[in-house]
């Protein structure tokens, strides 16, 4: 490592994983220790202090992820890879830490859970695998008069990756769109590869194909028959289906609902 | 009958089998076909009673033959009878599943004139669906019927993903007053059958590329709980049986809901009845009242002790050692096993071994293995583990942390029950009120 001083700024990169990886490549090879690391899109400028763009470097971004993979582990690169998905505003940081720490420490890094950045990163990770989970069961398909399958979600962190992965596993000769409604992204998948893309807030719902809304209303049927009414359990209900999966949800009536277009 | 309406018939016979898990199993998907398996399972929706909905549960027919008296679908039941076809089901099927609003299909059937006819009508829906028409490759979770023949048990094992063949009755005699149709050997003979099957799958399947895999997924089974006077002692003895002995996955447990005026089995009528989680068999006028907490209690706590000897290391003769039958209402088996257990007890989250740890009230497997793992990188003290996101209302009570236990604990046994209880329902203590009259 060189012996110049280090340059304490704060870091601005692109918003991309690999932009992250190159933060930690500054922070190596040109001595560059972030005092705060914010993405291009969500800067907040600062009166004090100018902001230090780090350029995406695919190449370096490799090497970081060569470098993480064999002097951490495999585990660790995942942990790191789900952590950066959370929407926690100070995951860059901590994953920095916990990267710079597990350089240090190999692959024992994941022992040492009375760090709090690395309690943090983990935790962050599995609050992202948790919803990702989740929403591989909860989210919904509706048929559009074209054939393709259009799914909303509201999730709080950035789970199209994950879901994405899942479904082409699993309907891969399908064309599907699952669109992200809080973060404006959706990822679009047309039988071979996905594809993600940024989206207007504004956009107009789908046309729905014919029979789409007598299926929901099998579906919506088929779902309260299937409660014993002498069980009833709101509180139990809430806790297996938190209230803020239901609003896309069709049969709790929630969006994508086909017959509401109609009207 | 219109389609919506026959469906609502069949979804309402089926919804008392309360299997609806979809794990056991990961199978990705394959070119050509439809759908993967998780080996986790998922649960794509819950209903308004809290249970998860993963499979399209539902019967191809409730048209029954025999006379069960728990069974909704029984002969004598006075309900709307329908059926399906099997292109109507696997049809259904694929509609919900391109939907993500199932994992696969839970099809079971009334025994409708023998039971090798009921089997070769749950082979052909079977067939249809992972045939070239609709190549579902998801999950299937089948019923067989017991006294069906070997070869068509063998035909639908390979189509399925799990397999199941419900006991209900815990015993031989509830079963012959109840279901005077069934007998214990006409159950357990298909399921040591399918057990051999899953075995010999096994070790063909690792042997030959082109072996054909048997119920992958396991079999498992259902026990009817509170409709007969079976203890819980007698119920969780017959699970680690049914583990052990038949190599089952899952041994579900569900509470007794009366579905329809049988005098044979219990009603819940006064409020006193219901209280009691074995209610009296001697009913009266008929009325059913709404308060199933008991009952549903009973059930839960059966299925923490499943737990404890499926995952804890636990046996069903250390949770039942002294002379009581059931298992406690107010405290969870581990803790009522503990707090008999006091001798073993506290344990050093530093030094104690991973079986150890697990045996400690409110820790479990997650627990442990954090414990286990962050102790090697640095002594552990109670805010570490509170940092770590291990629960201590319970454990508190049972752990030291180098050597010390943490502040305030009477290591008596009444005393943490006390606690552990929020003052609920033991000793003689009560919150004070302002009606009370000694206070008065």
């Amino acid at each position: 490592m060189p012996s110049a001083p280090r340059k304490e700024v704060d870091i601005v990169f692109d918003g991309t994983f690999e932009g992250f990886l190159c933060v930690v490549y500054a922070f190596y090879y040109e001595g560059i220790t972030p005092l705060s690391i914010q993405t291009a899109d969500a800067l907040q400028p600062s009166l004090m202090q100018e902001e230090f763009f780090i350029v995406t470097n695919n190449d370096n971004a490799c090497k970081v992820e060569k470098a993480i993979r064999k002097k951490i582990s495999h585990d660790a690169y995942y942990t790191v890879a789900y952590a950066f998905l959370s929407s926690a505003d100070d995951r860059f940081m901590c994953m920095l830490h916990y990267i710079v720490y597990g350089f240090k420490m190999g692959h024992r890094v994941d022992d040492h859970l009375h760090h709090d950045f690395i309690l943090r990163v983990h935790k962050c990770a599995r609050e992202v695998g948790r919803e990702a989970h989740l929403l591989k069961g909860f989210c919904r398909f509706a048929e559009t008069a074209q054939g393709i399958l259009y799914c909303a979600v509201t999730p709080i962190h950035h789970v199209l990756m994950p879901l994405a992965e899942h479904f082409a596993d699993r309907m891969m000769e399908q064309s599907w769109v699952i669109h992200d409604k809080r973060h404006n992204k959706a990822v679009v998948y047309n039988g071979e590869s996905c594809v993600f893309v940024d989206v207007t807030p504004n956009t107009v719902p789908p046309i729905y194909a014919e029979n789409e809304a007598q299926i929901q209303e099998l579906w919506t049927s088929y779902f309260n028959t299937a409660a014993i009414t002498a069980r009833k359990n709101p509180k139990l209900h809430r806790n297996m289906l938190p209230m803020r999966f239901r609003g896309d949800m069709v049969e709790f009536g929630g969006t994508g609902r086909a017959d509401s277009t109609i009207s | 009958m219109d389609f919506s309406q026959r469906l609502k018939t069949l979804t309402e016979g089926a919804k008392y089998d309360v299997a609806c898990t979809s794990s056991g199993m990961n199978r990705k998907a394959k070119k050509g076909m439809v759908g993967s398996t998780e080996a986790c399972g998922i649960c794509h929706s819950f209903t308004a009673d809290g249970r998860c909905i993963s499979l399209l549960k539902m019967l191809i027919n409730n048209y029954c033959e025999y006379d069960c008296q728990y069974c909704v679908n029984r002969r004598s039941s006075d309900i709307p009878r329908a059926s399906m076809q099997p292109h109507e089901v696997a049809d259904l099927t694929m509609q919900f599943y391109r939907r993500n609003y199932i994992e696969g299909l839970f099809l079971s059937s009334a025994v409708i004139k023998s039971p090798d006819y009921t089997m070769e009508m749950l082979i052909k829906t079977l067939a249809l669906l992972r045939g070239d028409t609709y190549r579902f490759n998801g999950y299937i979770h089948v019923k067989a019927i017991p006294g069906a023949d070997e070869a068509l048990i063998q035909r639908l094992g390979t189509l399925a993903d799990r397999m199941s063949i419900n006991i209900e009755l815990p015993s031989e005699r509830s079963l012959t007053v109840l279901a005077p149709d069934k007998t214990k050997p006409a159950i357990l003979a298909p399921m040591k059958y399918v057990k051999n099957k899953i075995l010999q799958s096994k070790e063909e399947t690792a042997k030959y590329r082109s072996a054909e895999a048997f119920v992958p997924a396991g079999q498992s089974t259902q026990l009817i709980v509170g409709a007969t006077p079976e203890a819980d002692s007698k119920i969780v003895h017959l699970a680690q049986g049914l583990y052990k002995g038949y190599g089952l996955r899952r041994v579900f447990y569900s509470a007794y809901i009366p579905v329809g005026n049988d005098t044979m089995l219990p009603r819940y009528e006064s409020k006193d009845s219901y209280r009691s989680p074995t209610p009296a068999f001697d009913t009266g006028t008929g009325l059913i009242d709404k308060a199933y907490g008991p009952i549903l209690m009973r059930e839960h706590r059966l299925y923490q002790a499943d737990w404890l000897l499926r995952f804890y290391g636990f046996t069903a003769g250390e949770l039942f050692k002294t002379e009581e039958e059931n298992l406690s209402l107010h405290l969870d088996p581990k803790c009522h096993w503990a707090l008999r257990n006091l001798e073993q007890f506290p344990v050093e989250v530093n030094t104690a071994d991973y079986r150890t740890l697990l045996r400690v009230p409110g820790i479990g497997q997650i627990s442990a293995e954090r414990i286990v793992k962050a102790r090697r990188a640095s002594k552990l003290d109670f805010t570490n583990l509170k940092k770590m996101g291990i629960v201590l209302k319970r454990a508190r009570y049972f752990i030291t942390c180098n050597g010390k236990m943490a502040e305030k604990i009477n290591f008596r046994p009444e005393s943490i029950e006390l606690r552990l209880t929020d003052n609920h329902a033991v000793g003689p203590y009560s919150q004070l009120t302002l009606a009370d009259a000694a206070y008065a």
